[in-house]
């Protein structure tokens, strides 16, 4: 959280693409700027 | 207009005849911008096993994109398939929390009123206060250097009172809420 205050981002999930993505539509349907990447 | 919580545990808000036409009038322009979400060249085999075909581009209207943002910052293809999936189901939840407003709003319309609104009535305002939020903001460019108090004159005066008059109710919405039990909307 204080990442997202700072700098504007923040990891806030990891995992399997298949679970990341679900976390990402979550975040999407709360009006949240998410996206993933690849590491 | 501010929310209080009540001993009943429903919310509720006393609207002037302004408030209720002002909110009124945002949620409408809401759902006009997220539209009714039918693709035009949909698949009709996918749509007969439920499988939604969503559109792949993102919305050239930047505050529609920033409502329906991709998920790939720099992968076009990973972001239009994960968009082909998802946004119908997104643009519907937003159409809904923004037809729960409505719904709520629509005996108080012309007159003004007490509102009361319990749980899931609660989620659907607090969510579409802030689609309205971010619609508004990305129309006016706001960041965070932005003054929401400028001089009377200001083409975007008006326009900058109500975008901080919709954070002011989200907060005062949000500071009557508990979260619910089992943390439904904690990711994983």
């Amino acid at each position: 959280m204080l990442d997202v205050h700072q700098k504007g981002r923040a990891a806030v999930s990891s995992g399997t693409r298949e679970a990341v993505e679900h976390d990402v539509a979550r975040l999407h349907a709360k009006g949240l700027w998410a996206t993933l990447q690849q590491d | 207009m501010r929310f209080k919580r009540r001993r009943t545990g429903a919310v509720t808000a006393d609207l002037d005849t302004g408030e209720a036409g002002l909110l009124a009038a945002l949620a409408e322009d809401l759902l006009g911008l997220l539209g009714d979400g039918a693709a035009a060249d949909e698949d009709p085999l996918a749509a007969m096993v439920g499988l939604s075909s969503g559109p792949v581009a993102a919305p050239q209207d930047p505050a529609l994109a920033r409502l329906l943002p991709d998920a790939y910052a720099d992968d076009d293809a990973a972001a239009a398939e994960f968009r082909r999936f998802t946004e119908q189901d997104l643009r519907e939840g937003k159409r809904t929390g923004a037809g729960t407003v409505l719904a709520t709003l629509a005996p108080l319309l012309g007159r003004g009123g007490r509102l009361a609104l319990d749980r899931d009535q609660v989620d659907a305002w607090l969510g579409t206060l802030n689609d309205l939020r971010l619609v508004l903001g990305t129309r006016l460019e706001v960041t965070e250097d932005t003054p929401l108090e400028v001089p009377d004159d200001d083409p975007h005066a008006q326009a900058l009172l109500v975008y901080g008059w919709l954070g002011w109710l989200q907060e005062s919405l949000l500071s009557c809420v508990e979260p619910r039990p089992g943390g439904q909307g904690q990711p994983r």
